[in-house]
C-alpha cells in the first residue's frame, strides 16, 4: 500500500475492543482484505491502524449445535463454508451463495462476516443469510448484543455498528436447518464479476417463503411471510415491491427488474419439482 | 516462398516443439522491466487530470518540492517537446490544456514510491473546467469546440495524411473506385445501415514500465517494456532532436503488448525526470488504473455502409463511412483510419465503391495501434451489414458471401489484383461454415432446444488484413556459429508472447540443416546490439524476418563453405553437409567440422585462415507503393491473410443471456512453420475478440469521466467464459515470397469474431445488434425491440443508427 | 516490525513496515521477483502465491500478517534445478506466450491439484478463474494440468483442410 498505516493483531477480545475504543474512526478491521486493502488502495479510507481481527481468541471457526445452530465466526472464510460437509447438507444455500463469490483465491481470505460488514447493497452472501433468518453477534467493550441481520443494515456501506463495535459471529439459527432453496446471481461474464443482481429463495420446515434480494436497493432485501404454496404470480409482486434498483454502468433497472422476476420464477419451479 | 525445396522434406518447419523463450517465464526468472532496478534509480509517479477538459489555470508544486526524498518535478511548463507518430500534436506533459481524462500534468521522481506518491497528492493543479466534446458526431458539428484549434500549425507526414485544419479531423482517407454513383443507379437493392463499437483496452497483463537514465553529453539509456527498440529510439531521437548512436534502448521480456506498446508512450516523460534529476535512473510503472487512462486505449467507430446489389446478388456498389473516434490524440490513429479504409469492404469484389474514413477528434482516452490495427471495429459492421444485405435480398448469407467473395482475378479497393497465390479465403469459409454445420440444426441440436427453451442459432463472418506498415519496412538478422558449431540468432523482432522466438530457431535450423537444439534465438532486445527491425506490429514478423533467417543461414553457409573449400581443398560447388560437418559430396570421408571453421581454421601446422563465421540477412517489403491521397489507389499490401469463422450459439429468448456451444476458426497461413503456435494464436485472439464481443468497453458519463478505469467494471474473458467447443482449421495456400510459404497470422484471429457472434444470435432470435459489446441486456433490448442502453457515448455522426433503405 | 516466514522451505527473518503487501514484501524485501504484480486489487490473480497451503492474491495481505506462516513462491515449484511436472506439462502444451501471468497461473494449479489430483475441465476452469491471461486464450493452460494430472487431452493441433 502506498498509504502508510501501522498494524495491530490483538489476541482476545477484550484488546480488541481496547484497541478500537481508543483508536475511534482511525482504525479499520482487518478480516480477508479483499475489501478493506481495495480500498486502502484506492484512497477511499486511509486508516492509521489496521486492526487484524483473525488472530483473536474465539474469532476462527465454523461450528454447530443443535442449541444455536450454525455459528460462522468472524475469521471464517467463504472457501471454509463452502469445503464445510455440514453445512453442504444442512445449509445448501449458503454453499449456493458462496460458490459463486468472487474467485478461489478471493475466497480463500474473504470473510462471511466481512461481506456483511462492508455492506454493499450487492454483498453476495446477503441473500443466503437473509433468507436463512441469520442473526448477528455484535460486541464491544460493553457487551454483546444480537441483531438480526435484517436489522442490520442502514444504506449504502452502512450498518447499524457503533465505532467501537466487532461483529462476533454471524448465527444461522438451528431452525433454518435443511431449508430447501438455491441462488441465482446475475454477471456480466461467467467468469468472476459482482452481482448485477442476486437472489436467493428458500421454503423452511415450517413452510414459510423467503425471498433474500441483492444489489436492487440500497440495502440487501429480505422479503418474508409467504406461503410455501403461494401462486408464482404473488411471491414475484411481493419481491417487485420491495426492490428498487438504480441504472449504473452495469445494468439499467429495466433489466435488473427483468431478471429478478425471472429468477424468483425459476426460483420456485425449482424449489416446487 | 523463399526456399523452394520440397515441402514434404521439411524437418523442422512444420512441426511444434516445444517453445523456446518460456524456460524462464515458468520459473519466476525470466526478467521483464518492472523487475529491474539500477543503482541510484529513483521511482516516478505522475499527476493527472481528473477532467475531460479543461485550462490549466494554475500548477503549484512548492509544497511538493520541499518533501523530503523528492528529486524532480516537471511539469506541462517544463518541456517544450512534441511527440507524435504522424501528426505532431502531442506535449510531453500537458500545457495550458487538458484534453482527456487521465492525461498527465506533472510528474516526480523521489527517493521511493510512497513519497513519490505523497509529492503527487501535494501538487497543486487549478483548472477551468469546459464542456468536453465526446462524440464524433457532436465533434463534426458545424461550430464544434475544437480539440485542436492549432491543427493547422502542427507538422504531419504529408505524403500519407490529410488532417483538415480548422475542424476535428486529423485525418481524412479516401478511397475511389470506378464510379459510385453509376453504381448505386445499377442496383436493383441498396441496404443502408450504421454499426457502432467503443473504445476498448489492450490490458497487457503487464502495464507499461519504463526505466530511463539521461547521462552526460545527452546519452539516455532506456530499458522499457515495448514492442520495439529501434521504434522507441527513433521516435525519441526524432522527439529530442539525438543523433540515434546517442541513445540505448533495452527491452527485456515483455508481459503482452496488443498494439498498446507499440510506438513510444512514456519513455520521454521518464527521461526529461532523469535530466531533471541529474541523470539518476528514473522508474516508472504504470497502475492497472492508468493502463486504462493515462496509456491510449483502441479507437471508438461508427461505421456507415450503404451497399447496391444487382439482382442475382452480386455488390455492384458500395459507399463506406467511417468516423473514429480517436480521442485526444492522433497517434496511431489516423493510421488505423488509413489502414482500415483501404481494406474496408473486406474480401469481397466491389466494382464500384467509395470510402470516406475520418479520424475524428474528442476530449477522451486517446486510439493507438490495437491488434487487428482497425479491423477488428470495422469488421463488426461489415460482416453484420453482409448479413443484412442477404437477409434483404432474401438469399442465404453464407451463399451471398461466396457469391461476392474476392478470387484470383478480381481487383480491391486500392486496384490491386488477387491472384491463385493471395490465399483461399473461400476455403476458410466452407471449412468453418461445415465445421459448424451451418444452415442447420442437428437431431441433437434440435433435441436441446426442445429440453432447454433455449434457441440455437449458427452464423459466419469472414475476415482479411494485409500488414499495415510503411512501403520500405525492412529487417535484418544476424547469425553467428559459436566454437562448438552451435549458432546464435540476433533478431531485432521482438518477442511479446506472439513465439517468433521459436518459428526463427526453426526456420534458421531448417535452413542451415541442424538439429533445432544447436540453434538459439535470443529473446531479450537491444539495440546496441541487435540488427535493425521496424517493430513487432501488423503481422509481418514472420514474413519479412522470417525471410532475413533464411538469407542470413544462406549467407553463412556460404562462408562456412567457402572456408571449407580451403581447408579441404575442394570447389565449394562439390560440397555439402550435415549438423556437424561439411564434407566433399563425391567423397564424403573427406570432411571439415562445423566447430573447427566457426572462429576460423587451423591448419595441422597451426596457420590460421578465415575467422569468425557470421551470416547476415537482410529483406526488405518489395513492390508496394504509397496510396494516392485523393483515390486510395496503389499497392499497400505485403501479403493478405484470410480467414473466417462460425459461430454456434444458444440464446435464452427470456433473459438475452447467451453462450457460445461450438466456434470454428480457419485461417490461409500459407505454410504452418509450427502449428501450435498458431494454435495458441488462433485460440488466444479468438478470446480477446470474445473479450471485445461480450463485455469490453469505456463507459463515459457526460462530463468525459471514464467510469469503468479498473478490473471491477472492465471485464475480460476468464477461464469459465470460453466457448463449450473450439476448432482451429489450417489452410495451406502458399504466400510465394513467404518463408517455407507462410504468411503472419497474428492479429487476425481477433477479427469477426463479434460480428460471427452477432449473426449467429440474430440467427437463433432474430435480434439485430448493431452496437458492441453484446451483453446479454443489450441481446434482451435487440430481441424486445427496446432502445439501445446510450452508456457507450457512441451517438452516430448521421444521427440515427439503425437506417434500413431495402428495395428502390 | 519484524517477520519470519518460511518461503520455498528456507526460513526468512525480515524487517518490514507494517502497511506493505506480500506482494511487494516478496519482491523488494526478500528478492524474489517472479510473483508479478498485474493490477493490484485482487482480480487479475497474477500475484498468486500459496499461504499456508491456500491460493491466495498476494497484494491483498499484509507483510504482517504473514509473520509464523509458510509460503510457496514460484521459484519453488522447480526443484534441483528442473522443472515440476507441472512445469513440464505447461511447456509441452504451449501454455505459456508473454509469460507475466505464468508464476500466478501455475502457482494456482498447483493449489488445485494438492486439493483435486483428478481435476476436470470444469473443475480447472473453476480453479483458475481467478488467473487473467490475455495472450494463450486459456485452452492449452488447461490442457497443461490435464496432462500433468495424468489426463492428457486429445491432441487437438489445428487442423488442416
Amino acid at each position: 500500500m502506498l498509504h502508510q498505516f501501522n498494524y495491530l493483531a490483538p489476541r482476545t477480545r477484550a484488546e480488541l475492543h481496547g484497541v478500537l475504543a481508543a483508536e475511534g474512526p482511525a482504525a479499520c478491521l482487518l478480516a480477508g482484505g479483499t475489501d478493506l486493502l481495495v480500498n486502502i488502495r484506492a484512497g477511499f479510507m486511509k486508516p492509521r491502524v489496521v486492526v487484524d481481527a483473525k488472530k483473536v481468541e474465539g474469532f476462527s471457526g465454523l461450528s454447530w449445535s443443535e442449541r444455536e445452530g450454525l455459528v460462522i465466526r468472524a475469521g471464517v472464510t467463504i472457501n471454509q463454508i463452502l469445503r464445510d460437509a455440514r453445512t453442504s447438507i444442512d445449509f445448501p444455500l449458503l454453499v449456493a451463495c458462496g460458490r459463486d463469490l468472487a474467485s478461489h483465491q478471493l475466497r480463500n481470505r474473504a470473510t462471511v462476516v466481512g461481506n456483511i460488514v462492508n455492506a454493499s447493497p450487492g454483498a453476495d452472501m446477503t441473500p443466503a443469510l437473509l433468507c436463512l433468518r441469520a442473526h448477528v453477534t455484535i460486541s464491544s467493550k460493553r457487551g454483546e448484543r444480537e441483531v438480526p441481520l435484517k436489522a442490520f443494515f442502514k444504506g449504502v456501506k452502512r450498518t447499524v455498528l457503533a465505532r467501537d463495535e466487532v461483529v462476533d459471529r454471524i448465527v444461522v439459527p438451528a431452525a433454518s436447518k435443511g431449508a430447501r432453496g438455491d441462488y441465482f446471481k446475475l454477471k456480466r461474464i461467467n467468469g468472476h464479476d459482482l452481482g448485477i443482481v442476486g437472489v436467493a429463495l428458500c421454503v423452511d420446515r415450517d413452510g414459510e417463503l423467503r425471498v433474500g434480494v441483492s444489489a436492487c436497493a440500497p440495502v440487501p432485501l429480505l422479503i418474508e411471510g409467504l406461503d410455501a404454496d403461494a401462486p408464482a404470480d404473488e411471491v414475484v409482486a411481493a419481491v417487485m415491491a420491495a426492490i428498487n434498483p438504480i441504472t449504473d454502468v452495469r445494468a439499467s433497472k429495466e433489466y435488473r427488474r427483468h431478471m429478478v422476476e425471472y429468477f424468483v420464477r425459476r426460483l420456485l419451479d425449482e424449489v416446487r419439482s | 516462398m523463399l526456399e523452394t525445396e520440397n515441402r514434404e522434406s521439411l524437418r523442422q518447419v512444420g512441426r511444434s516443439p516445444e517453445r523456446h523463450d518460456i524456460e524462464d517465464k515458468l520459473t519466476g526468472a525470466a526478467v521483464y522491466a518492472s523487475d529491474m532496478d539500477m543503482p541510484g534509480m529513483l521511482h516516478a509517479q505522475v499527476k493527472r487530470s481528473p477532467h475531460a477538459r479543461a485550462r490549466i489555470l494554475r500548477v503549484d508544486v512548492s509544497r511538493a518540492e520541499r518533501l523530503p526524498g523528492v528529486r524532480a518535478i516537471l511539469t506541462g511548463a517544463d518541456l517544450d517537446y512534441r511527440l507524435g507518430l504522424y501528426v505532431v500534436d502531442k506535449d510531453i506533459l500537458a500545457k495550458n490544456e487538458v484534453r482527456h481524462f487521465g492525461e498527465a500534468v506533472a510528474a516526480v521522481a523521489a527517493d521511493t514510491l510512497v513519497i513519490a506518491r505523497q509529492a503527487v497528492d501535494l501538487i497543486e493543479v487549478e483548472y477551468e473546467v469546459l464542456p468536453p466534446i465526446l462524440t464524433a458526431r457532436d465533434a463534426l458539428a458545424p461550430g464544434a469546440p475544437l480539440v485542436h484549434p492549432d491543427l493547422g500549425k502542427y507538422s504531419y507526414i504529408e505524403a500519407v495524411f490529410s488532417p483538415q485544419p480548422g475542424t476535428n479531423i486529423a485525418n481524412l482517407t479516401r478511397c475511389r473506385k470506378g464510379d459510385i454513383d453509376k453504381g448505386f443507379a445499377e442496383a436493383t437493392w441498396i441496404v443502408e445501415r450504421e454499426y457502432t463499437n467503443p473504445s476498448v483496452q489492450h490490458v497487457p497483463m503487464e502495464t507499461h514500465v519504463v526505466i530511463a537514465q539521461w547521462k552526460t553529453g545527452d546519452r539516455v539509456e532506456l530499458w522499457t517494456s515495448a514492442q520495439s527498440p529501434f521504434t522507441v529510439r527513433d521516435l525519441f531521437c526524432h522527439a529530442f532532436n539525438l543523433p540515434l548512436s546517442n541513445v540505448h534502448v533495452s527491452i527485456p521480456n515483455v508481459g503482452g503488448g496488443f498494439g498498446g506498446k507499440a510506438g513510444i508512450h512514456l519513455e520521454p516523460l521518464i527521461a526529461c525526470l532523469s535530466r531533471k534529476a541529474g541523470g539518476r535512473p528514473v522508474k516508472l510503472q504504470a497502475t492497472r488504473e492508468e493502463e486504462f487512462s493515462l496509456l491510449p486505449c483502441r479507437s471508438g467507430l461508427t461505421y456507415r455502409i450503404k451497399t447496391g446489389v444487382l439482382a442475382d446478388g452480386r455488390i455492384i456498389a458500395q459507399k463506406m463511412e467511417m468516423f473514429w473516434d480517436a480521442g485526444a490524440y492522433a497517434d496511431y490513429a489516423v493510421n488505423v483510419t488509413r489502414a482500415s479504409g483501404y481494406s474496408a469492404s473486406g474480401p469481397y469484389e466491389i466494382p464500384n465503391a467509395w470510402v470516406d474514413a475520418y479520424t475524428v477528434y474528442t476530449n477522451k482516452v486517446y486510439g493507438t495501434a490495437y491488434r487487428g490495427f482497425g479491423h477488428v471495429e470495422f469488421f463488426w459492421g461489415l460482416e453484420r451489414h453482409m448479413e443484412l444485405v442477404a437477409q434483404t435480398i432474401g438469399m442465404d448469407p453464407l451463399e451471398f458471401r461466396r457469391l461476392n467473395l474476392l478470387r484470383p482475378g478480381s481487383i480491391t479497393l486500392t486496384g490491386e489484383k488477387i491472384t491463385e497465390h493471395t490465399g483461399d479465403v473461400r476455403k476458410c469459409l466452407d471449412s468453418v461454415a461445415a465445421s459448424i454445420g451451418y444452415g442447420e440444426l442437428t437431431a441433437e441440436e434440435k433435441a436441446r432446444e426442445a429440453r432447454t427453451g433455449f434457441k440455437i442459432g449458427k452464423g459466419v463472418a469472414t475476415l482479411h488484413k494485409a500488414p499495415a506498415m510503411p512501403s520500405n519496412t525492412a529487417t535484418a538478422v544476424v547469425v553467428k556459429m559459436n566454437g562448438d558449431g552451435t549458432v546464435l540468432v540476433n533478431v531485432g523482432l521482438t518477442e511479446i508472447g506472439q513465439g517468433s522466438t521459436t518459428a526463427f530457431a526453426q526456420i534458421a535450423a531448417e535452413r542451415l540443416g541442424f538439429p533445432l537444439n544447436k540453434v538459439r534465438v535470443t529473446v531479450e532486445k537491444d539495440t546496441d546490439r541487435d540488427p535493425y527491425d521496424w517493430q513487432t506490429v501488423a503481422s509481418k514478423g514472420l514474413i519479412l524476418t522470417g525471410n532475413a533467417v533464411i538469407l542470413a543461414c544462406q549467407d553463412l553457409l556460404a562462408k562456412a563453405y567457402e572456408l571449407a573449400g580451403q581447408a579441404l581443398r575442394a570447389n565449394p560447388c562439390d560440397l555439402d553437409h550435415d549438423g556437424e560437418k561439411v564434407f566433399v559430396r563425391h567423397n564424403p570421408d573427406h570432411s571439415v567440422k562445423f566447430s573447427q571453421l566457426a572462429l576460423g581454421y587451423a591448419f595441422p601446422d597451426g596457420s590460421g585462415i578465415g575467422g569468425p563465421l557470421i551470416g547476415v540477412g537482410r529483406y526488405i517489403a518489395q513492390g508496394l507503393t504509397n496510396l494516392n491521397k485523393e483515390t486510395g489507389q496503389g499497392l499497400p499490401a505485403l501479403d493478405w491473410t484470410y480467414g473466417a469463422h462460425g459461430v454456434v450459439a444458444e440464446v435464452n429468448p427470456t433473459t438475452g443471456q447467451y453462450h457460445i456451444l461450438k466456434i470454428a476458426s480457419a485461417y490461409d497461413v500459407g505454410k504452418a512453420i509450427n502449428p501450435e503456435l498458431i494454435r495458441g494464436q488462433c485460440i488466444g485472439g479468438m478470446v480477446q475478440g470474445l473479450g471485445t464481443a461480450l463485455c469490453e468497453g469505456y463507459i463515459y458519463d457526460q462530463q468525459g469521466h471514464l467510469l469503468n478505469p479498473s478490473f471491477t467494471d472492465n471485464k475480460i474473458p476468464t477461464t469459465k467464459d470460453l466457448p463449450d467447443e473450439i476448432e482451429c482449421i489450417i489452410v495451406e495456400r502458399a504466400q510465394l515470397d513467404g518463408p517455407y510459404g507462410a504468411r503472419g497470422v497474428g492479429e487476425h484471429p481477433m477479427i469477426s469474431v463479434a460480428p460471427a457472434l452477432g449473426n449467429a444470435i440474430r440467427q437463433a432470435t432474430g435480434a439485430e445488434l448493431t452496437h458492441m459489446p453484446i451483453r446479454a441486456e443489450d441481446v434482451w433490448r435487440a430481441m424486445n425491440r427496446h432502445d439501445p442502453v446510450e452508456t457507450w457515448a457512441a451517438k452516430t455522426p448521421a444521427g440515427s443508427d439503425r437506417t434500413i433503405h431495402a428495395a428502390k | 516490525m519484524k517477520i519470519n516466514v518460511t518461503i520455498n522451505g528456507a526460513a526468512y527473518e525480515r524487517e518490514v513496515p507494517e502497511h506493505v503487501t506480500l506482494l511487494r514484501f516478496l519482491r523488494e524485501y526478500v528478492g524474489l521477483a517472479g510473483t508479478k504484480e498485474g493490477c493490484g486489487g485482487g482480480e487479475c490473480g497474477a500475484c498468486t502465491v500459496i499461504l499456508d497451503g491456500r491460493a491466495v492474491n498476494a497484494c491483498l495481505v499484509l507483510a504482517a500478517e504473514v509473520d509464523g506462516a509458510t509460503l510457496r513462491t514460484i521459484e519453488g515449484e522447480a526443484v534441483n534445478g528442473e522443472h515440476s511436472e507441472l512445469q513440464k506439462a505447461f511447456s509441452r502444451r504451449h501454455a505459456v506466450q508473454c509469460g507475466y501471468c505464468t508464476p500466478g497461473m501455475v502457482m494456482s494449479a498447483r493449489a488445485l491439484i494438492e486439493r483435486n489430483p483428478k481435476p476436470s475441465v470444469e473443475e480447472i476452469k473453476e480453479g483458475l478463474e481467478g488467473n487473467f491471461c490475455r495472450c494463450t486464450g486459456y485452452v492449452q493452460i488447461i490442457e497443461a494440468v490435464l496432462e500433468a494430472t495424468g489426463q492428457p487431452a486429445a491432441n487437438q493441433e489445428g487442423s488442416h483442410a
